[in-house]
Protein backbone atom coordinates (compact mmCIF):
# COMPACT_ATOMS: atom_id res chain seq x y z
CA UNK A 1 0.00 0.00 0.00
CA UNK A 2 1.19 3.03 -0.99
CA UNK A 3 2.85 5.23 2.21
CA UNK A 4 0.74 8.55 0.55
CA UNK A 5 -2.50 7.04 1.28
CA UNK A 6 -5.09 8.54 3.50
CA UNK A 7 -5.65 6.49 7.08
CA UNK A 8 -9.35 4.40 6.57
CA UNK A 9 -11.37 6.19 8.48
CA UNK A 10 -12.88 2.41 10.11
CA UNK A 11 -10.49 -0.24 9.91
CA UNK A 12 -10.88 -3.91 11.16
CA UNK A 13 -8.85 -6.35 11.92
CA UNK A 14 -8.74 -9.52 12.95
CA UNK A 15 -12.17 -9.49 13.93
CA UNK A 16 -13.89 -12.76 15.23
CA UNK A 17 -17.23 -12.66 17.23
CA UNK A 18 -20.52 -14.92 17.96
CA UNK A 19 -23.43 -15.72 20.36
CA UNK A 20 -22.38 -17.75 23.11
CA UNK A 21 -20.41 -20.42 21.73
CA UNK A 22 -21.47 -20.09 18.20
CA UNK A 23 -18.37 -18.58 16.62
CA UNK A 24 -20.23 -16.25 13.31
CA UNK A 25 -17.44 -14.23 12.37
CA UNK A 26 -13.59 -15.24 11.74
CA UNK A 27 -10.40 -13.33 11.34
CA UNK A 28 -12.46 -10.43 9.38
CA UNK A 29 -10.91 -7.73 7.54
CA UNK A 30 -12.21 -4.73 5.91
CA UNK A 31 -12.02 -0.90 5.05
CA UNK A 32 -13.89 1.88 5.05
CA UNK A 33 -12.12 5.28 3.85
CA UNK A 34 -13.72 9.04 4.54
CA UNK A 35 -16.83 9.82 2.34
CA UNK A 36 -16.64 6.23 0.42
CA UNK A 37 -19.13 4.59 0.37
CA UNK A 38 -19.01 0.30 0.70
CA UNK A 39 -21.37 -2.24 0.08
CA UNK A 40 -21.50 -5.80 2.38
CA UNK A 41 -23.02 -8.15 0.53
CA UNK A 42 -23.42 -12.25 1.10
CA UNK A 43 -26.20 -14.93 1.65
CA UNK A 44 -28.48 -15.30 4.37
CA UNK A 45 -26.38 -16.36 7.66
CA UNK A 46 -22.86 -14.96 6.05
CA UNK A 47 -22.77 -12.47 9.42
CA UNK A 48 -23.13 -9.12 7.68
CA UNK A 49 -25.62 -8.07 10.81
CA UNK A 50 -23.17 -10.04 13.56
CA UNK A 51 -20.36 -7.68 12.00
CA UNK A 52 -22.23 -4.65 12.20
CA UNK A 53 -23.20 -5.43 15.85
CA UNK A 54 -19.23 -6.22 16.43
CA UNK A 55 -18.20 -3.20 15.44
CA UNK A 56 -21.04 -0.74 16.69
CA UNK A 57 -20.28 -2.64 20.17
CA UNK A 58 -23.73 -4.14 20.50
CA UNK A 59 -21.67 -7.92 20.52
CA UNK A 60 -18.13 -8.83 22.39
CA UNK A 61 -15.51 -9.06 19.69
CA UNK A 62 -12.03 -9.82 19.54
CA UNK A 63 -9.39 -8.65 17.20
CA UNK A 64 -9.31 -4.76 16.40
CA UNK A 65 -11.26 -1.96 15.21
CA UNK A 66 -9.81 1.75 14.49
CA UNK A 67 -11.92 4.16 13.86
CA UNK A 68 -11.14 7.82 13.01
CA UNK A 69 -7.57 6.70 14.01
CA UNK A 70 -8.83 5.54 17.97
CA UNK A 71 -8.34 2.08 19.15
CA UNK A 72 -12.31 1.26 19.82
CA UNK A 73 -11.35 -1.50 21.88
CA UNK A 74 -13.77 -2.37 24.64
CA UNK A 75 -16.10 0.87 23.30
CA UNK A 76 -19.68 0.01 24.00
CA UNK A 77 -22.70 1.46 21.47
CA UNK A 78 -22.60 4.59 23.40
CA UNK A 79 -18.94 5.55 22.80
CA UNK A 80 -19.04 3.95 19.49
CA UNK A 81 -22.05 6.34 18.53
CA UNK A 82 -20.55 9.59 20.44
CA UNK A 83 -17.11 9.07 18.24
CA UNK A 84 -19.23 9.43 14.99
CA UNK A 85 -20.07 5.65 13.86
CA UNK A 86 -23.60 4.42 13.95
CA UNK A 87 -25.58 1.64 13.09
CA UNK A 88 -28.99 2.00 11.97
CA UNK A 89 -30.32 -1.45 12.77
CA UNK A 90 -32.56 -3.67 10.43
CA UNK A 91 -36.52 -3.63 10.64
CA UNK A 92 -37.14 0.70 10.64
CA UNK A 93 -37.41 -0.32 14.57
CA UNK A 94 -38.52 3.19 15.63
CA UNK A 95 -40.04 3.97 18.73
CA UNK A 96 -44.22 3.99 17.55
CA UNK A 97 -45.69 5.37 20.41
CA UNK A 98 -43.69 8.62 20.24
CA UNK A 99 -44.03 11.09 17.26
CA UNK A 100 -41.50 11.73 14.55
CA UNK A 101 -40.06 14.85 16.19
CA UNK A 102 -39.48 13.08 19.48
CA UNK A 103 -37.89 10.14 17.98
CA UNK A 104 -35.24 12.22 16.56
CA UNK A 105 -35.07 14.11 19.45
CA UNK A 106 -34.17 10.89 21.73
CA UNK A 107 -31.82 9.68 18.80
CA UNK A 108 -29.77 12.77 19.82
CA UNK A 109 -29.71 11.73 23.85
CA UNK A 110 -27.33 13.48 25.24
CA UNK A 111 -26.66 16.40 23.38
CA UNK A 112 -27.09 20.19 24.56
CA UNK A 113 -30.22 20.92 23.31
CA UNK A 114 -29.79 24.01 21.11
CA UNK A 115 -27.35 21.73 19.31
CA UNK A 116 -29.86 18.64 19.13
CA UNK A 117 -33.12 21.19 17.82
CA UNK A 118 -30.66 22.43 14.80
CA UNK A 119 -29.19 18.53 14.33
CA UNK A 120 -32.88 17.11 14.05
CA UNK A 121 -33.41 19.56 11.72
CA UNK A 122 -30.93 19.14 9.20
CA UNK A 123 -31.71 15.56 9.68
CA UNK A 124 -35.53 16.42 8.83
CA UNK A 125 -33.96 18.31 5.84
CA UNK A 126 -32.40 15.15 4.41
CA UNK A 127 -36.11 13.52 4.31
CA UNK A 128 -38.87 16.34 3.40
CA UNK A 129 -41.71 13.13 3.24
CA UNK A 130 -41.28 12.63 7.06
CA UNK A 131 -40.47 16.39 7.99
CA UNK A 132 -44.22 16.91 7.10
CA UNK A 133 -45.19 14.76 9.57
CA UNK A 134 -43.12 15.43 12.21
CA UNK A 135 -45.93 15.74 15.23
CA UNK A 136 -47.43 12.80 13.80
CA UNK A 137 -46.93 9.19 15.64
CA UNK A 138 -44.09 6.77 14.18
CA UNK A 139 -46.71 3.80 14.39
CA UNK A 140 -48.87 6.20 11.09
CA UNK A 141 -45.73 6.62 8.84
CA UNK A 142 -45.48 3.73 6.44
CA UNK A 143 -43.07 1.01 5.95
CA UNK A 144 -40.71 3.01 3.79
CA UNK A 145 -41.18 5.86 6.07
CA UNK A 146 -40.46 4.51 9.33
CA UNK A 147 -37.18 3.43 7.34
CA UNK A 148 -36.19 6.97 6.09
CA UNK A 149 -36.78 8.00 10.39
CA UNK A 150 -34.81 5.61 11.24
CA UNK A 151 -31.87 6.96 8.96
CA UNK A 152 -33.04 10.29 9.98
CA UNK A 153 -32.35 9.01 13.75
CA UNK A 154 -28.67 7.59 12.61
CA UNK A 155 -28.32 11.35 10.96
CA UNK A 156 -29.02 13.33 14.31
CA UNK A 157 -25.29 12.32 15.36
CA UNK A 158 -23.92 13.76 12.08
CA UNK A 159 -22.00 10.53 11.88
CA UNK A 160 -18.68 10.22 9.97
CA UNK A 161 -19.53 6.82 9.14
CA UNK A 162 -23.06 5.30 8.60
CA UNK A 163 -23.79 2.09 8.73
CA UNK A 164 -27.07 0.57 7.36
CA UNK A 165 -28.73 -2.85 7.78
CA UNK A 166 -30.72 -3.92 4.96
CA UNK A 167 -32.98 -0.62 4.70
CA UNK A 168 -34.56 -2.27 1.68
CA UNK A 169 -35.25 -5.09 3.84
CA UNK A 170 -39.89 -5.02 3.23
CA UNK A 171 -39.82 -2.17 1.75
CA UNK A 172 -41.54 -2.25 -1.90
CA UNK A 173 -39.07 -1.23 -5.54
CA UNK A 174 -40.34 2.40 -5.31
CA UNK A 175 -39.27 2.68 -1.69
CA UNK A 176 -36.31 1.16 -1.90
CA UNK A 177 -35.00 3.48 -4.57
CA UNK A 178 -36.26 6.31 -2.74
CA UNK A 179 -34.07 4.97 0.41
CA UNK A 180 -30.94 4.50 -1.78
CA UNK A 181 -31.30 7.85 -3.33
CA UNK A 182 -31.25 9.64 -0.10
CA UNK A 183 -28.15 7.35 0.86
CA UNK A 184 -26.44 8.51 -2.22
CA UNK A 185 -27.12 11.89 -1.22
CA UNK A 186 -25.56 11.71 2.42
CA UNK A 187 -22.76 9.87 0.54
CA UNK A 188 -22.38 13.00 -1.58
CA UNK A 189 -22.54 15.67 1.56
CA UNK A 190 -19.53 13.37 3.06
CA UNK A 191 -20.75 11.02 5.10
CA UNK A 192 -19.29 7.84 4.35
CA UNK A 193 -21.56 4.52 4.65
CA UNK A 194 -20.89 0.96 4.96
CA UNK A 195 -24.29 -0.68 3.83
CA UNK A 196 -25.47 -3.97 4.29
CA UNK A 197 -27.91 -5.25 1.72
CA UNK A 198 -29.62 -8.11 -0.02
CA UNK A 199 -30.49 -6.20 -3.51
CA UNK A 200 -27.02 -6.91 -5.14
CA UNK A 201 -27.60 -4.56 -8.49
CA UNK A 202 -28.87 -1.64 -6.83
CA UNK A 203 -26.47 -1.92 -3.47
CA UNK A 204 -23.63 -2.09 -6.30
CA UNK A 205 -25.09 0.86 -7.60
CA UNK A 206 -24.73 3.06 -4.70
CA UNK A 207 -21.23 2.12 -3.95
CA UNK A 208 -17.75 2.42 -4.59
CA UNK A 209 -16.15 -0.62 -3.21
CA UNK A 210 -17.71 -3.72 -1.95
CA UNK A 211 -17.19 -6.76 0.44
CA UNK A 212 -18.68 -9.91 0.00
CA UNK A 213 -18.88 -12.05 3.52
CA UNK A 214 -20.14 -15.72 3.21
CA UNK A 215 -19.65 -18.44 6.39
CA UNK A 216 -18.21 -15.65 8.64
CA UNK A 217 -15.29 -14.84 6.61
CA UNK A 218 -14.95 -12.48 3.68
CA UNK A 219 -14.63 -14.02 0.20
CA UNK A 220 -14.22 -10.83 -2.08
CA UNK A 221 -13.30 -7.46 -2.14
CA UNK A 222 -13.39 -5.28 -4.93
CA UNK A 223 -14.50 -1.70 -6.87
CA UNK A 224 -17.53 -1.44 -8.21
CA UNK A 225 -16.97 -0.66 -11.31
CA UNK A 226 -14.47 -3.58 -11.74
CA UNK A 227 -15.31 -5.83 -15.02
CA UNK A 228 -17.07 -8.98 -14.43
CA UNK A 229 -18.25 -8.55 -10.74
CA UNK A 230 -21.87 -10.26 -10.58
CA UNK A 231 -19.99 -13.40 -11.67
CA UNK A 232 -17.34 -12.93 -9.16
CA UNK A 233 -19.85 -12.49 -6.59
CA UNK A 234 -21.70 -15.19 -7.85
CA UNK A 235 -18.66 -17.92 -7.20
CA UNK A 236 -18.14 -15.81 -3.99
CA UNK A 237 -22.10 -16.91 -2.64
CA UNK A 238 -22.70 -20.25 -3.63
CA UNK A 239 -19.13 -21.56 -2.26
CA UNK A 240 -16.36 -21.74 -4.65
CA UNK A 241 -14.34 -19.69 -2.81
CA UNK A 242 -11.91 -16.45 -3.74
CA UNK A 243 -9.50 -16.60 -1.15
CA UNK A 244 -10.49 -18.38 2.03
CA UNK A 245 -10.69 -22.28 2.44
CA UNK A 246 -13.26 -24.18 3.67
CA UNK A 247 -14.57 -24.07 7.16
CA UNK A 248 -12.55 -26.14 9.31
CA UNK B 1 -87.44 6.10 45.97
CA UNK B 2 -86.43 9.47 46.98
CA UNK B 3 -83.85 7.65 49.31
CA UNK B 4 -82.63 5.32 46.68
CA UNK B 5 -82.20 8.06 44.65
CA UNK B 6 -79.99 9.80 47.04
CA UNK B 7 -78.33 6.62 47.88
CA UNK B 8 -76.76 5.73 44.76
CA UNK B 9 -76.35 9.53 43.51
CA UNK B 10 -73.55 9.34 47.01
CA UNK B 11 -72.84 6.20 46.17
CA UNK B 12 -71.41 6.97 42.49
CA UNK B 13 -69.82 10.18 43.57
CA UNK B 14 -68.28 8.43 46.84
CA UNK B 15 -66.81 5.91 44.18
CA UNK B 16 -65.47 8.68 41.82
CA UNK B 17 -63.64 10.22 44.47
CA UNK B 18 -62.33 6.58 45.91
CA UNK B 19 -61.29 6.28 42.23
CA UNK B 20 -59.28 9.36 42.11
CA UNK B 21 -57.49 7.62 45.30
CA UNK B 22 -56.84 4.40 43.67
CA UNK B 23 -55.36 6.17 40.90
CA UNK B 24 -52.85 7.62 43.23
CA UNK B 25 -52.09 4.88 44.52
CA UNK B 26 -52.48 2.83 41.09
CA UNK B 27 -49.83 4.91 39.50
CA UNK B 28 -46.85 3.50 40.85
CA UNK B 29 -47.66 0.37 39.87
CA UNK B 30 -48.85 1.70 35.84
CA UNK B 31 -44.76 3.18 35.80
CA UNK B 32 -42.80 -0.62 37.23
CA UNK B 33 -45.25 -2.85 35.46
CA UNK B 34 -47.08 -1.11 32.80
CA UNK B 35 -44.24 0.71 31.29
CA UNK B 36 -40.90 -1.18 32.90
CA UNK B 37 -42.13 -4.57 33.39
CA UNK B 38 -41.10 -5.09 36.66
CA UNK B 39 -44.19 -6.81 38.71
CA UNK B 40 -43.21 -4.63 41.89
CA UNK B 41 -45.73 -6.25 44.19
CA UNK B 42 -44.30 -4.93 47.21
CA UNK B 43 -45.29 -0.92 46.19
CA UNK B 44 -48.60 -1.20 48.57
CA UNK B 45 -45.92 -1.91 51.43
CA UNK B 46 -44.37 1.52 50.61
CA UNK B 47 -47.58 2.83 50.47
CA UNK B 48 -47.94 1.62 53.98
CA UNK B 49 -44.60 3.44 54.96
CA UNK B 50 -45.80 6.39 52.94
CA UNK B 51 -48.51 6.38 54.91
CA UNK B 52 -46.34 5.85 58.23
CA UNK B 53 -43.76 8.77 57.07
CA UNK B 54 -46.87 11.30 57.20
CA UNK B 55 -48.09 10.22 60.31
CA UNK B 56 -45.02 10.65 61.98
CA UNK B 57 -44.64 14.30 60.39
CA UNK B 58 -48.21 15.18 61.54
CA UNK B 59 -47.80 13.58 65.53
CA UNK B 60 -44.51 14.58 65.78
CA UNK B 61 -43.76 17.64 63.86
CA UNK B 62 -47.32 19.49 63.33
CA UNK B 63 -47.25 19.25 59.67
CA UNK B 64 -49.89 18.30 57.14
CA UNK B 65 -49.60 15.01 56.31
CA UNK B 66 -49.45 15.66 52.39
CA UNK B 67 -46.36 18.31 52.95
CA UNK B 68 -44.99 15.26 55.24
CA UNK B 69 -45.35 12.94 52.01
CA UNK B 70 -43.65 15.68 49.53
CA UNK B 71 -40.68 16.38 51.85
CA UNK B 72 -40.22 12.45 51.89
CA UNK B 73 -40.10 12.51 48.13
CA UNK B 74 -36.51 12.44 48.01
CA UNK B 75 -35.67 9.60 50.25
CA UNK B 76 -38.57 7.39 48.38
CA UNK B 77 -36.90 8.40 45.39
CA UNK B 78 -33.47 7.20 46.19
CA UNK B 79 -35.03 4.27 47.90
CA UNK B 80 -36.63 2.93 44.53
CA UNK B 81 -33.31 3.70 42.88
CA UNK B 82 -31.33 1.74 44.87
CA UNK B 83 -34.05 -1.11 45.15
CA UNK B 84 -33.43 -1.16 41.27
CA UNK B 85 -30.22 -1.71 41.42
CA UNK B 86 -30.40 -4.59 43.07
CA UNK B 87 -33.07 -6.09 41.34
CA UNK B 88 -30.96 -5.45 38.24
CA UNK B 89 -28.05 -6.94 39.67
CA UNK B 90 -29.97 -9.78 40.67
CA UNK B 91 -32.39 -10.81 38.50
CA UNK B 92 -32.78 -8.67 35.08
CA UNK B 93 -29.38 -9.03 34.13
CA UNK B 94 -29.47 -12.90 33.93
CA UNK B 95 -32.87 -13.15 32.83
CA UNK B 96 -34.34 -14.41 35.53
CA UNK B 97 -36.52 -11.63 36.48
CA UNK B 98 -39.94 -13.21 36.02
CA UNK B 99 -39.63 -15.80 39.10
CA UNK B 100 -37.29 -14.83 41.16
CA UNK B 101 -37.99 -10.88 40.57
CA UNK B 102 -41.52 -11.80 41.67
CA UNK B 103 -40.30 -13.54 44.44
CA UNK B 104 -37.61 -11.07 45.83
CA UNK B 105 -40.47 -8.33 45.92
CA UNK B 106 -43.11 -10.62 47.92
CA UNK B 107 -39.86 -11.11 50.21
CA UNK B 108 -39.56 -6.98 50.55
CA UNK B 109 -43.32 -6.60 50.64
CA UNK B 110 -42.94 -8.77 54.22
CA UNK B 111 -40.11 -7.66 55.24
CA UNK B 112 -41.47 -4.23 54.83
CA UNK B 113 -45.13 -5.03 56.37
CA UNK B 114 -43.55 -6.92 59.92
CA UNK B 115 -41.01 -3.85 59.98
CA UNK B 116 -43.87 -1.39 60.16
CA UNK B 117 -46.03 -3.66 62.83
CA UNK B 118 -42.49 -3.73 64.89
CA UNK B 119 -42.28 -0.14 64.68
CA UNK B 120 -45.67 1.39 65.13
CA UNK B 121 -47.51 -1.88 66.22
CA UNK B 122 -51.24 -3.24 64.39
CA UNK B 123 -53.34 -0.82 65.89
CA UNK B 124 -54.94 1.97 63.62
CA UNK B 125 -53.44 5.00 63.35
CA UNK B 126 -54.73 8.46 61.75
CA UNK B 127 -53.65 11.60 60.96
CA UNK B 128 -55.15 15.36 61.73
CA UNK B 129 -55.67 17.75 59.46
CA UNK B 130 -58.03 20.50 58.60
CA UNK B 131 -59.66 18.64 55.90
CA UNK B 132 -60.23 15.45 58.00
CA UNK B 133 -63.93 16.24 58.50
CA UNK B 134 -66.58 17.83 56.74
CA UNK B 135 -67.88 18.20 53.70
CA UNK B 136 -67.99 20.25 50.92
CA UNK B 137 -71.52 21.17 49.87
CA UNK B 138 -72.35 21.50 45.96
CA UNK B 139 -76.27 22.19 46.22
CA UNK B 140 -77.38 19.19 46.87
CA UNK B 141 -74.24 17.07 46.94
CA UNK B 142 -72.00 16.20 49.86
CA UNK B 143 -67.89 15.54 49.09
CA UNK B 144 -66.59 14.62 52.08
CA UNK B 145 -63.50 16.39 52.55
CA UNK B 146 -61.23 13.02 53.46
CA UNK B 147 -62.25 11.66 50.16
CA UNK B 148 -62.21 14.61 48.26
CA UNK B 149 -58.46 15.79 49.03
CA UNK B 150 -57.17 12.72 48.19
CA UNK B 151 -59.05 12.59 44.86
CA UNK B 152 -57.57 15.99 43.70
CA UNK B 153 -53.96 14.70 45.30
CA UNK B 154 -54.39 11.85 42.89
CA UNK B 155 -55.32 13.53 39.60
CA UNK B 156 -52.99 16.12 39.94
CA UNK B 157 -50.13 13.14 40.76
CA UNK B 158 -51.49 11.68 37.19
CA UNK B 159 -51.43 14.87 35.27
CA UNK B 160 -47.72 15.98 36.51
CA UNK B 161 -46.49 12.60 35.64
CA UNK B 162 -48.10 12.22 32.51
CA UNK B 163 -46.70 16.12 31.62
CA UNK B 164 -43.49 14.64 32.72
CA UNK B 165 -43.16 11.80 30.36
CA UNK B 166 -44.56 13.33 27.29
CA UNK B 167 -42.53 16.92 27.63
CA UNK B 168 -39.38 16.13 28.93
CA UNK B 169 -36.02 14.06 27.45
CA UNK B 170 -35.85 11.78 30.71
CA UNK B 171 -39.84 10.77 30.19
CA UNK B 172 -39.61 10.12 26.51
CA UNK B 173 -36.63 7.69 27.31
CA UNK B 174 -38.62 5.91 29.76
CA UNK B 175 -41.31 5.66 27.45
CA UNK B 176 -39.08 4.16 24.73
CA UNK B 177 -36.97 1.84 26.97
CA UNK B 178 -40.68 -0.07 27.19
CA UNK B 179 -40.23 -0.58 23.48
CA UNK B 180 -37.05 -1.27 22.67
CA UNK B 181 -33.32 -1.24 24.59
CA UNK B 182 -31.60 -1.80 21.93
CA UNK B 183 -32.42 0.72 19.33
CA UNK B 184 -31.29 3.15 23.32
CA UNK B 185 -28.40 1.78 23.86
CA UNK B 186 -27.03 2.42 19.90
CA UNK B 187 -28.38 6.39 20.23
CA UNK B 188 -26.02 6.65 23.29
CA UNK B 189 -28.51 5.78 25.48
CA UNK B 190 -27.82 3.72 28.55
CA UNK B 191 -30.94 2.01 29.31
CA UNK B 192 -30.46 1.06 32.81
CA UNK B 193 -30.14 4.36 33.96
CA UNK B 194 -33.46 5.52 32.58
CA UNK B 195 -34.76 2.38 34.29
CA UNK B 196 -33.36 3.25 37.78
CA UNK B 197 -34.63 6.46 37.50
CA UNK B 198 -38.33 5.19 35.93
CA UNK B 199 -38.32 2.82 39.36
CA UNK B 200 -37.40 5.93 41.84
CA UNK B 201 -40.54 8.18 40.22
CA UNK B 202 -42.41 4.62 40.92
CA UNK B 203 -41.71 4.90 44.33
CA UNK B 204 -41.77 8.27 44.86
CA UNK B 205 -45.21 7.92 44.11
CA UNK B 206 -46.01 5.75 46.98
CA UNK B 207 -44.63 8.37 49.55
CA UNK B 208 -47.92 10.46 48.16
CA UNK B 209 -50.17 8.08 47.76
CA UNK B 210 -49.57 6.97 51.31
CA UNK B 211 -50.58 10.23 52.54
CA UNK B 212 -54.06 10.64 50.64
CA UNK B 213 -54.44 6.53 52.22
CA UNK B 214 -54.05 7.88 55.80
CA UNK B 215 -56.31 10.75 54.81
CA UNK B 216 -58.89 8.55 53.97
CA UNK B 217 -58.69 5.84 56.63
CA UNK B 218 -56.68 4.94 59.57
CA UNK B 219 -54.15 2.47 58.58
CA UNK B 220 -52.33 -0.06 60.01
CA UNK B 221 -49.42 -2.31 58.29
CA UNK B 222 -51.78 -5.17 56.61
CA UNK B 223 -53.79 -3.15 55.02
CA UNK B 224 -51.36 -3.18 51.96
CA UNK B 225 -52.32 -6.49 51.23
CA UNK B 226 -56.05 -5.58 50.42
CA UNK B 227 -54.94 -2.84 47.67
CA UNK B 228 -52.47 -6.04 45.74
CA UNK B 229 -55.17 -7.00 44.30
CA UNK B 230 -56.97 -3.69 43.16
CA UNK B 231 -53.99 -1.93 41.88
CA UNK B 232 -52.89 -5.10 39.24
CA UNK B 233 -56.59 -5.27 38.79
CA UNK B 234 -56.55 -1.47 37.84
CA UNK B 235 -53.53 -1.19 35.57
CA UNK B 236 -54.51 -4.29 33.67
CA UNK B 237 -58.03 -3.28 33.50
CA UNK B 238 -56.94 0.06 32.04
CA UNK B 239 -53.94 -1.39 29.84
CA UNK B 240 -50.62 -1.39 30.37
CA UNK B 241 -48.64 1.30 29.29
CA UNK B 242 -51.35 4.31 29.51
CA UNK B 243 -52.41 6.72 31.90
CA UNK B 244 -55.97 7.48 30.94
CA UNK B 245 -56.49 3.92 30.68
CA UNK B 246 -55.60 3.61 33.97
CA UNK B 247 -57.68 6.91 35.74
CA UNK B 248 -60.47 5.45 33.91
CA UNK B 249 -59.73 2.05 35.26
CA UNK B 250 -59.35 3.36 39.10
CA UNK B 251 -62.80 4.90 38.65
CA UNK B 252 -64.38 2.50 37.53
CA UNK B 253 -63.28 0.10 39.74
CA UNK B 254 -63.75 3.08 42.68
CA UNK B 255 -68.04 3.16 41.73
CA UNK B 256 -68.46 -0.26 41.06
CA UNK B 257 -66.75 -0.94 44.40
CA UNK B 258 -69.18 1.81 46.38
CA UNK B 259 -71.95 0.76 44.73
CA UNK B 260 -71.54 -2.99 45.49
CA UNK B 261 -70.95 -1.66 49.42
CA UNK B 262 -73.92 0.12 49.61
CA UNK B 263 -76.14 -2.26 48.30
CA UNK B 264 -74.88 -5.45 49.13
CA UNK B 265 -72.57 -5.10 51.94
CA UNK B 266 -68.94 -3.57 52.08
CA UNK B 267 -67.72 -7.16 52.84
CA UNK B 268 -67.98 -7.69 48.89
CA UNK B 269 -66.00 -4.68 47.72
CA UNK B 270 -62.74 -6.73 47.72
CA UNK B 271 -64.23 -9.40 45.83
CA UNK B 272 -65.35 -6.70 43.30
CA UNK B 273 -61.42 -6.34 42.10
CA UNK B 274 -60.94 -9.91 41.44
CA UNK B 275 -63.90 -10.09 39.72
CA UNK B 276 -62.70 -6.80 37.57
CA UNK B 277 -59.36 -8.89 36.97
CA UNK B 278 -60.91 -12.12 36.12
CA UNK B 279 -63.30 -10.71 33.60
CA UNK B 280 -61.09 -8.08 31.92
CA UNK B 281 -58.48 -11.02 31.73
CA UNK B 282 -61.11 -12.85 29.86
CA UNK B 283 -62.39 -10.50 27.60
CA UNK B 284 -60.34 -8.14 26.87
CA UNK B 285 -56.87 -8.72 28.41
CA UNK B 286 -54.90 -5.99 26.74
CA UNK B 287 -57.31 -3.60 28.58
CA UNK B 288 -59.01 -0.55 27.95
CA UNK B 289 -56.35 1.57 26.50
CA UNK B 290 -53.73 -0.78 26.40
CA UNK B 291 -51.35 -0.88 23.60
Amino acid sequence: MPTSAPEPLLEVAGLSAGYGKIVVLRDVALTVGAGEAVALLGPNGAGKTTLLRAVSGLLPRTGQVKFAGRDMAGAGPGDTVRAGLVHVVEGHRVFTQLSVFDNLLLAGYGLPRPELTRQVEEALAFFPEIAAKRNDRAVTLSGGQQQMLAVAQGLVRRPKLLMLDEPSAGLSPVLVDRVLAAMVRLREAGTAILLVEQLIEKALAASDRVYALARGSIVLQARTDEADLPNRLEHAYFGQDVSAPLAS
Amino acid sequence: MDVSLGLLTNAVISGLLLGGFYAAVSIGVAISFGMLDIVNIAHPAFILLGSYVAFIGNSVFGIDPILAAVIALPAFYLLGMAAYQVYYVAFERRDDQSLRGLSFFFGILFIVEVGLILIFGVDYTSVQAWYGGGNLSLGFIELPWRLLVPFLLGMAMVAGLQVFLSRTFIGRAIQAVAQDQQALRLMAANPTRIKRIAFGLSFATAALAGAAMIIIQPVEPSIGREYIGRIFAICVLGGLGSFPGMVIAAVTLGIVESLTSTFFGPSWAPAVAFGVLLLTLAVRPSGILGR
